[in-house]
């Protein structure tokens, strides 16, 4: 058996190789002070200056840095509990009530997945521009809302996992269309919602066209949005002001929390496929 | 227009400051009683002490400056405020090569009714030409880009090549860097629509001709002019020879390209002691600055290439203000200027501040002590008039675009202006515009 | 696989047209409640997001296309004319013939090797298979921006490691910018990025087939090889081509990747991808109009695209 796995073990040794280097340049770039970054060995450590740059990130611009993270922190946070509501509520309803427009609706679902998200942000924004929401939290926040995959992935969960009998039950003993929902057929599809909650987070944390066109005060970037304005001001005014190793450690702190969180939430994602959207 | 109604009370439902708290609110208006605030778009280095310096002088008018990004970035939030109709601030920077794209967009006010006029005589001739039309004025303008030759003088002193002054001795040095160091190149072909544009104004070609206020709708292009042609003949050679390296400008990479003596050249403008000084370490004091080579031995042609300016938006909630701010956020401000040329290391187009010995007689370390603002002022007194299109961004892109595509071997050097022309002509067609040559 | 059904059976017409109607509202009925208004008020708020953020700016990006603007002349209503012009747009058709051949060799690539994996991972259960499993799904928690950017660095002669290597062997470095290698370079980033995330879900898929499928096969003395072409393969085609869908979905609106790098690569030209195209038209030249008309086409073609591979496998399966 050993001799028939080595193969497969070379494989996944090169596979962890590709995957990993790019991480742990940006691990050990983010330890360098700008003219080391430029200098010294790629992959290799020069003089220790992690913290010196970490200071300097929180201090740039006012402490913007900080700001970017809360904010990211928030729109994510915001949209995905927002979102996964939405599509719990309206997953249950398409799974297990009858009602005019249905079908309609679920062969739309399926079209809505392949809208490609960045057709909608520009006549978004025009519309959100008339009603004064440009330029706000809610800007970001309110378009990340609409999660048709996420709809239609409980859709499925609970077409599989919810049993009717119990629901009829339920509403023999007189309890409300919502006490139903909510103490029996929730904790029932609960993997199903921290799936959507989880592909719903990375969505808004990872999104870049969206709050690039909503937002023009620095102060209500995201993340994504912040470190790209430093790197293009590091690029163009090279002379005056030294980025690039500002633009590397915020990398490193913006990625750091997700890859901790992918690593330890992992069997979601995993039970999320299984749980037939994805089979 | 139909629909208001419901939009509007949307608008006040939604709209009411207490409920976005967390979003920027208020703006650029004034305050019953209170200073009036102007809020400004730029992204000038060091441009906060500049904005305080303002703010201290002033005490009914203050100044609120926001950073939204870097030239195209900030362009972008633009012109998407002024096609939403609001959002854009009272004063924004832009280049000169945008002003028409500006004017044509309705974006801008005529800052003359405001007094602006009186400045006409304050500025370089050739910025105000680009920045005004006729009476009317766009813009004020605030830095530019006189172009010079930045060498290595170690490098050519060493092999006793001579200092180029015409461009055929350009293409004889690039040869002889070629056999003195096989590694080494003269320069390299940034495809920066920006500097291509600024070699061709000092060849002599003039490509690009509009005016507003004479025709809307009629604009000249005329990018085959001999003139236009031989820059793109010499350099496509250079490059097809090897003699020319091909890496853009303003990466890291080509940051340090420069400083590792692989470029023993760049044509490059009055804002680049700045911009040199603080990135090339290795090969500072090494450089020195010439006036360019000349395509005719004993001319005296010269080009721009960059700058920027203070324009005053059709948004400004107060244009009168918003105008005091373009014209004084620098202009005579000795404060103001000090932070420019000593910190931001901006050219200024003040006539009076760039013929000021602390400006002309400032020895820099990296160039050895050389008084290169000696070569610069003279090149910008000595700019004419060069009008750019009113779709600019287009045109750059289509030479940038063009030229990538000559370097990479996918097109022959000499199609590039010929491609370029029929591109934008029938953009410009496309545009509604009546082009002629 | 009857899970599968709601995928590829979101319409009625499933049934062979022989069976009694009554059979089939009966077999409904067992799954669904007929209470009209609570079914309709548990969609309603989802609905009307999809109204305002979804059905709305669609419509509105319509109705912009419908008209046109020119510098010169202002707006004016001009029918199918944008879509005319998009069609036949030189610039615009070269960059989605250039997403196109991205497609056609990044896609398969980056499937066959998550396939690969994930069939490894299927047979394998030592530590350092999970170890890989770990790690391989890293690069999905980083945003496409950051990725981006890493990459550009990664991928600079000054900063990375990798453009020098040629130069230890005597050779030229390597310019992962030029107009050659970029779009190789390009789908170096989107497979480093999606490649792991692509395994698991096919891994899961594997996970969920019946052991008692090939356990006749194990003992006929079939290889493992053998096991996972024959067997394993066919069994999770429905998740492999669901992969391979939103795969190309996302292909068609390659942007975020190539906008990055043109800071690196300023000759990613203004129409380098179609959504970059249609980015550059509205921010860069104003044309709103233009722009919508754009996206809505290209939107449309995703959707035949999308619409014609669910089709097509439909057949397929139904056939097979």
């Amino acid at each position: 058996m050993k001799v028939k796995t080595r193969l497969p073990h070379l494989l996944m040794g090169v596979g962890i190789l590709y995957f990993l280097v790019p991480l742990l340049w940006v691990v050990i770039a983010a330890t360098k002070s700008q003219p080391d970054l430029l200098d010294s060995p790629a992959l290799w450590f020069a003089e220790f200056n992690l913290f010196e740059n970490i200071g300097q990130l929180f201090r740039e611009d006012g402490g913007v840095y900080g700001k970017w993270l809360l904010n990211t922190a928030l729109y994510s946070g915001l949209s995905a509990l927002g979102a996964t509501a939405l599509a719990a509520a309206a997953g249950y309803g398409l799974a297990r009530f009858q009602f005019l427009g249905k079908r309609l609706f679920e062969t739309a679902l399926l079209g809505m997945i392949m809208v490609p998200a960045t057709a909608l942000v520009l006549p978004t924004y025009l519309i959100l521009a008339e009603v004064e929401l440009v330029d706000t939290m809610w800007a970001v926040i309110l378009p990340s809302l609409l999660s048709p995959f996420g709809a239609y992935l409980v859709r499925v969960y609970v077409d599989e996992s919810v049993p009717v009998e119990l629901i009829d039950a339920a509403r023999i003993d007189r309890a409300g269309e919502l006490r139903i929902f909510w103490q029996i057929v929730v904790p029932m599809m609960r993997p199903a919602i921290v799936t959507v909650f989880l592909f719903t987070l990375v969505a808004t944390w990872n999104n870049y066209f969206l709050p690039l066109v909503m937002l023009s005060d620095a102060e209500l970037y995201p993340l994504t949005v912040g470190l790209t304005t430093w790197f293009n001001t590091a690029q163009q005014e090279a002379g005056t002001r030294m980025l690039f190793n500002l633009v590397v450690t915020g990398s490193l702190l913006a990625i750091v929390p997700l890859v901790v969180a992918f690593v330890l939430l992992q069997r979601f994602w995993r039970s999320g496929a299984s749980a037939g959207a994805l089979k | 227009m139909p629909g208001t109604t419901w939009l509007a009370k949307l608008r006040a439902g939604l709209a009411a400051c207490g409920l976005l708290a967390v979003a920027a609110c208020g703006g650029a208006t004034s305050d019953d009683g209170g200073p009036v605030k102007v809020s400004v778009w730029a992204w000038y280095p060091e441009f906060k002490g500049v904005v305080e310096a303002f703010n201290a002088s002033h005490k009914d008018i203050q100044v609120e400056w926001t950073n939204v990004g870097t030239g195209p970035d900030q362009y972008a939030k633009l012109k998407t405020a002024f096609t939403a109709g609001k959002g854009a601030p009272d004063v924004a920077m832009v280049e000169f090569q945008q002003i028409p794209t500006f004017i044509i967009l309705d974006a801008l006010v005529d800052m003359g009714p405001h007094g602006a006029n009186e400045d006409k005589d304050l500025y370089a001739e050739w910025a105000w030409s680009q920045a005004t039309d006729g009476e009317k004025v766009y813009a004020i303008p605030v830095d530019g880009g006189p172009m010079a030759l930045m060498y290595r003088k170690d490098l050519f002193d060493q092999h006793a090549i001579p200092v180029p002054t015409t461009w055929a001795e350009y293409a004889d040095a690039a040869a002889k860097i070629k056999a003195a160091d096989p590694e080494g190149h003269i320069a390299s072909f940034g495809s920066d629509g920006g500097w291509i544009n600024g070699l061709m104004w000092q060849s002599g070609c003039r490509p690009y001709g509009y005016s507003q206020a004479t025709a809307k709708d009629q604009v000249k292009i005329n990018l085959t002019a001999p003139e236009c042609k031989r820059v793109f003949d010499l350099y496509g050679d250079l490059v097809e020879k090897g003699l020319m390296a091909k890496d853009p400008f303003f990466t890291a990479d080509a940051t340090a390209a420069l400083d590792s003596g692989k470029y023993w050249t760049w044509a490059a403008a009055g804002w680049t002691p700045g911009y040199v000084a603080g990135s090339l370490k290795n090969t500072a004091g090494k450089w020195a600055v010439a006036p360019m080579p000349q395509w005719t031995a004993g001319a005296d042609e010269q080009g721009d290439w960059g700058g920027s300016t203070f324009t005053v938006t059709k948004q400004a909630k107060n244009p009168a203000a918003a105008t005091t701010v373009a014209r004084e956020l620098f202009g005579k401000s000795k404060a103001a200027w000090d932070i420019g040329l000593n910190k931001a290391f901006l050219y200024p187009l003040v006539k009076d501040v760039a013929a000021d010995p602390a400006f002309t007689g400032k020895a820099y370390e990296f160039f050895n002590g050389q008084k290169v603002n000696e070569i610069f002022v003279p090149v910008s007194e000595k700019l004419g008039e060069f009008q750019y299109t009113p779709f600019q961004d287009f045109v750059f892109g289509e030479l940038n675009d063009r030229s990538a595509e000559a370097m990479s071997g996918s097109r022959s050097w000499d199609s590039v202006l010929e491609e370029t022309q029929k591109n934008v002509v029938a953009y410009a067609e496309q545009q509604g515009f009546k082009v002629s040559k | 696989m009857t899970r599968s059904a709601p995928i590829t059976a979101p319409a009625p017409a499933d049934s062979p047209p022989g069976r009694p109607a009554e059979s089939r509202s009966r077999r409904r009925s067992r799954r669904v409640t007929a209470h009209p208004v609570a079914g309709a008020l548990f969609v309603l708020p989802f609905f009307l997001v999809v109204v305002a953020f979804l059905i709305v700016p669609l419509g509105y990006a319509f109705w912009l296309s419908l008209s046109s603007k020119s510098l010169a002349t202002g707006v004016k209503f001009s029918g199918l004319d944008n879509y005319v012009r998009a069609f036949t747009d030189p610039l615009l058709l070269d960059g989605l013939l250039r997403v196109v051949l991205f497609g056609l060799v990044q896609i398969p690539i980056m499937l066959g090797i998550a396939l690969a994996g994930a069939l490894v991972l299927d047979a394998v259960t030592t530590k350092f298979a999970l170890a890989f499993r770990l790690i391989a799904f890293m690069p999905y928690a980083v945003p496409a921006v950051v990725g981006a950017l890493m990459w550009g660095f990664l991928y600079s002669r000054t900063f990375g490691p990798f453009a020098d290597l040629p130069t230890l062997v005597g050779g030229e470095p390597i310019d992962f910018f030029s107009v050659s290698l970029l779009l190789l370079s390009l789908g170096n980033i989107v497979t480093w990025a999606w490649t792991g995330y692509n395994m698991i879900i096919l891994y899961s898929a594997l996970q969920g087939v019946p052991r008692e499928m090939y356990e006749a096969a194990v003992i006929d003395g079939a290889t493992p090889v053998q096991i996972a072409l024959r067997v394993k393969v066919p069994a999770i085609k429905q998740a492999i081509s669901l992969a391979a869908i939103f795969t190309v979905i996302g292909t068609m609106q390659f942007f975020t990747e190539p906008a990055i790098m043109a800071r690196f690569a300023p000759q990613i030209s203004a129409g380098y991808t179609p959504n970059l195209y249609a980015y550059n038209q509205a921010f860069a030249y104003s044309d709103f109009h233009y722009s919508a008309a754009v996206s809505f086409a290209l939107g449309f073609l995703v959707f035949v695209v999308a619409y014609l591979f669910v089709f097509v496998n439909r057949r397929r399966g139904a056939r097979a």
